[in-house]
């Protein structure tokens, strides 16, 4: 997993400076600095990353600390938690309850890979033991319901959508109030790619989200985007109740730190990976046993529990 | 900065030391606008090596020297060293009698199928006549996309379904647009991911195998990093398979979704920057006029802001 890139690098950081003799102003500048490029170099935010540096600087203040002290502990502390904030939002995102239609929306920017997430998401709801069901309601682009409808035809989902009906509204409330008569107990509504910069596009989501009243909405996001991350999700944090985030194309060869960015930005935690065009290339992807991967090696074990 | 340029005002000549903190401002603003960090660092050393030693003009600031030895860069780096004219060149090979081939090519949901759309939309308007060749026989609607696309514009579609090799589609596609006539064939493929070794290598048959005229590298202004590694692989595997005698690469850049970045430009100058191919066309919104060229001076206007 790619992301995984990045702890190497910030790890071999903090293991140069751990090789210091004596650590100054400069070897703290050095580390801060090159786990400053390996965040930049993943496209993590220009401005989360200054303001970690930033946050870190703050803590070590190499005067202040006393020649007792474990300098190196105390800046890798600090180095740890600013990493864990970053991914973390502190709280878990909802989880589909049995016995109750739970209604998912899906939204995000243009190929950003919502529909084939849609069919991912409901087939691992399928084989254990769910009944999902997919609801079209992009009505804009070319080919959707299409799209939609061969994917969930191989995974043997039931689908609603429209060739002649161009409100994605009524097909949503269409969609939803038909499955929830047919007892589906997750109805995922696909939706079109939108931007911030449309507004009228962030008025059609608001109003799919009127007559569906998810329980959750997962923004979708790809893991190559750069430095507009931050701006577009919370852009649809803003226009949408966002609860939950999913990372797609991890088979790429991205880093994925817009994706951090993406997490700072909708305070929702990552919940999938997709990492292929198949059906079932998908993971789950739980923060806490990430983060402790991410950096639970060699010196960083003593952190982990904390 | 003004103990900086008292400092340096005496000496003989400019030293790296000197030119650092306005170096790394211009870095850090560059990466800001989502120019990929490799590339800004490359840019701030060409800009270091071509001051140092230099004479500092007696009432010039460092800062604005450099900013202006940057701006010497990009300008440089974006202007195209080869140009690419669509209608002169579809032109010709109509004299020639034989259709002018486009191949629409890059990561997975970028924008090709809607931006090969586009540009047949611009080559009708300009007289050209236009077949699309469905290619991509592997992404879920993606055969209907492209078919729903030419019914609007009542162009013709070459398609066989799914699961077909698509070179061979593209073969089949370019003999009936000879046949019917057409100027123009445009070929969708489906998106690969740049590492995903059997894809690309389906890619490059697909080129060695119709030879196209224009080979068109779609990206989005919205990638980061990764938008250098994915044109560096894509040219790498169409030159390394390639079979025949003169090596095949990337001629032209596709930029699309530039309406989703605001001023985030950096995407643009990154794919330039490591390809050395121009950006012909601009996707800047999701109808079919949304098609614009590169506006050089004010992309390198907004990276410098
Ligand atoms: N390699 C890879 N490709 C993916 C993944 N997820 C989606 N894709 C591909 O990305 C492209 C876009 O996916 P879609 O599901 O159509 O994206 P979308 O967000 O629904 O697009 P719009 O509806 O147009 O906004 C397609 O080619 C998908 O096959 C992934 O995890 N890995
Ligand atoms: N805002 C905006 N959206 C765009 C632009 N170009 C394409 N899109 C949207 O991006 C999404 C993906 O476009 P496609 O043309 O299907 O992308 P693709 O590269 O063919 O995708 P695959 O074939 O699945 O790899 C669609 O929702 C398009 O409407 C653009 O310039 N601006
Ligand atoms: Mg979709
Ligand atoms: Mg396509």
């Amino acid at each position: 997993m790619v992301l995984a890139e990045l702890g190497g690098r910030i790890s071999r950081a903090l293991q140069q400076m751990s090789n210091a003799t004596v650590i100054d102003e400069d070897v703290l500048k050095e580390c801060l600095n090159e786990i400053s490029r390996a965040l930049f170099s993943a496209d993590v935010q220009f401005k989360m990353v200054q303001n970690m540096q930033a946050n870190i600087k703050k803590i070590v203040n190499l005067e202040e600390l006393a020649a007792g002290h474990n300098k190196r502990r105390i800046i890798q502390e600090a180095v740890f938690n600013e990493l864990c904030n970053m991914l973390d939002p502190g709280k878990p995102a909802f989880v589909p309850k049995k016995g109750k239609p739970n209604v998912i929306m899906f939204v995000g920017l243009q190929g950003s890979g919502k529909t084939t997430t849609c069919t991912k998401y409901a087939y691992y709801y399928q084989k254990k033991g769910w009944k999902p069901a997919l609801v079209c309601a992009d009505t804009f682009r070319a080919g959707a319901f299409d799209q939609l409808k061969q994917n969930a035809t191989k995974a043997k989902i039931p689908f609603y959508g429209s060739y002649t009906e161009t409100d994605p509204v009524k097909i949503a409330q269409e969609g939803v109030d038909t499955f929830k008569k047919e007892s589906c107990d997750l109805i995922i509504v696909d939706t079109s790619g939108r931007h911030k910069q449309e507004a009228a596009l962030f008025e059609e989501m608001r109003q799919v989200a009127e007559v569906t009243k998810p329980d959750l909405v997962i923004f979708v996001m790809d893991s190559s985007i750069g430095q507009a991350a931050f701006d577009q999700a919370q852009a649809f944090k803003q226009s949408a109740a966002v609860g939950a985030v999913i990372v797609t194309k991890m088979d790429g060869h991205a880093k994925g730190g817009g994706a951090l960015s993406a997490v700072a930005a909708t305070k929702s935690p990552i919940i999938f990976l997709g990492t292929g065009e198949h059906m079932d290339e998908f993971e789950v992807f739980e923060v806490k046993p990430f983060v402790s991967r991410l950096l639970g090696r060699g010196d960083w074990s003593g952190f982990v529990d904390k | 900065f003004s103990t900086l340029v008292q400092s340096v005002a005496g000496k003989s000549s400019l030293e790296k030391s000197d030119l650092e903190p306005a170096l790394k401002a211009l870095k850090d603003g560059l990466m800001a606008k989502n120019v990929a960090e490799e590339i800004a660092e490359k840019l701030c050393e060409s800009v270091a090596a071509s001051l140092v030693g230099k004479k500092l003009g007696s009432f010039t600031r460092i800062t604005s020297t450099v900013r202006s030895a940057m701006e010497e860069a990009l300008l440089r780096i974006l202007t195209p060293k080869r140009s690419v004219d669509i209608l002169r060149d579809v032109q010709v090979a109509k004299e020639q009698g034989r259709p002018f081939v486009i191949v629409f090519v890059g990561v997975n949901g970028v924008g090709k199928s809607t931006n090969l759309a586009k540009v047949a939309y611009w080559l009708q308007q300009h007289g050209v006549s236009v077949m699309m060749a469905a290619c991509d026989t592997f992404r879920s609607g993606a055969v209907e996309q492209l078919r729903t696309h030419a019914r609007r514009l009542q162009i013709s579609v070459f398609e066989r379904g799914y699961e077909k090799d698509p070179a061979v589609v593209a073969k089949e596609a370019i003999r009936e647009a000879a046949r019917m006539k057409q100027d123009v064939v445009l070929v969708d493929t489906a998106g690969r991911m740049q590492d995903n070794e059997p894809l690309m290598r389906a890619l490059s048959k697909l080129i060695n195998v119709n030879e196209p005229d224009l080979v068109l590298f779609v990206g989005e202004a919205l990638v980061g990093n990764d938008g250098v590694d994915q044109l560096m692989k894509f040219n790498q595997a169409l030159a390394d398979m390639s079979t025949n005698s003169t090596e095949r690469l990337i001629d032209g850049i596709l930029l699309t979704k530039f309406d989703t970045i605001d001023d985030k430009v950096g995407a643009a100058l990154s794919m330039v920057y490591i390809s050395g191919a121009p950006v012909v066309f601009v996707g800047c919104g999701q109808t079919y006029t949304d098609l614009k060229r590169l506006n050089v001076k004010s992309i390198i206007k907004t990276l410098l802001d």
